[in-house]
């Protein structure tokens, strides 16, 4: 049997992977999915930024704090010093699932 | 401002759907600029029986600022006394209201943390310099430079 395919329609779904997806940034309140106090689109746009302490943040939240704190960077959360968690965890990760 | 308004849109939306925290209550929120609250102590309290009044001013980079919080002396309202309070004009020296605010922390964390302070109150007395600040303190208590000594209260 032969099958002709007239036309699909592909629906994708994306988020952020956050240990709990439903989570809110703790500084605006908002969704991680959706955006920070002052961008319209998420996605790229707005992204999250990662703690080596495990707590993440819209991009453009932690920044305005961090910027404000620049001479003692805290996490917000666990008022230990802020580092940023490189891409190297994701690349672990990624390279672990293939 | 935008972060501002849109943050203390959404919790002043909370605040009215869910409740301020218990023993609370909003007595003031027209606008996004002050707000205020009664506040009394659960349970058996040195201020048992007793209801205070709370200003907060939010600042324009309100949650990367704290907000100006004091004790209101107007209304028929008196700040409690309390080691921390300054009884002439209400001002509160509350570290999470200064140099240990975060923008995680919010108006029903501030609410939760003064009622705290109230509760573990042993005895009523007035801040050791309570005179001598309220002669020369600043209109705000965000200019003043409080040292957090006492973490007991």
């Amino acid at each position: 049997m032969k099958v002709k395919l007239k036309s699909f329609t592909p629906v994708a779904y994306w988020h952020w992977d956050t240990r709990d997806p439903d989570d809110v940034c703790g500084i605006c309140q908002n969704q991680f999915d959706g955006v920070c106090g002052t961008c319209k689109e998420p996605g790229d746009g707005c992204p999250l930024l990662f703690g080596k302490c495990t707590h993440e943040f819209h991009l453009h939240c932690i920044m305005q704090w961090l910027e404000q704190h620049s001479r003692k960077p805290l996490c917000p959360l666990c008022k230990r010093p802020w580092e940023e968690a490189t891409a190297e965890k994701y690349q672990e990760e990624t390279a672990a699932q293939q | 401002m935008r972060i501002a308004s849109k943050r203390l849109t959404k919790e002043l939306v909370e605040l009215r759907n869910q409740g301020p925290p218990e023993g609370t209550a909003i007595l003031l929120a027209d606008d996004l600029k002050e707000w205020r609250f009664s506040i009394s102590v659960l349970g058996e309290s040195l201020y048992k029986g007793q209801t205070f009044g709370l200003r907060f001013r939010f600042p324009d980079n309100y949650p990367m600022e704290s907000p100006e919080v004091i004790f209101m002396t107007t209304d028929g309202f008196k700040p409690p006394v309390h080691p921390h309070v300054y009884s002439s004009n209400g001002h509160i020296c509350l570290s999470i209201l200064g140099n240990e605010w975060s923008p995680v922390l919010n108006v029903s964390s501030i609410l939760l943390s003064i009622q705290s302070m109230l509760a573990s109150c042993k005895e009523l007395k007035h801040p050791p310099d309570d005179e001598r600040y309220g002669r020369h303190a600043p209109m705000s208590p965000k200019d003043s430079r409080f040292v957090y000594d006492d973490d007991s209260v």
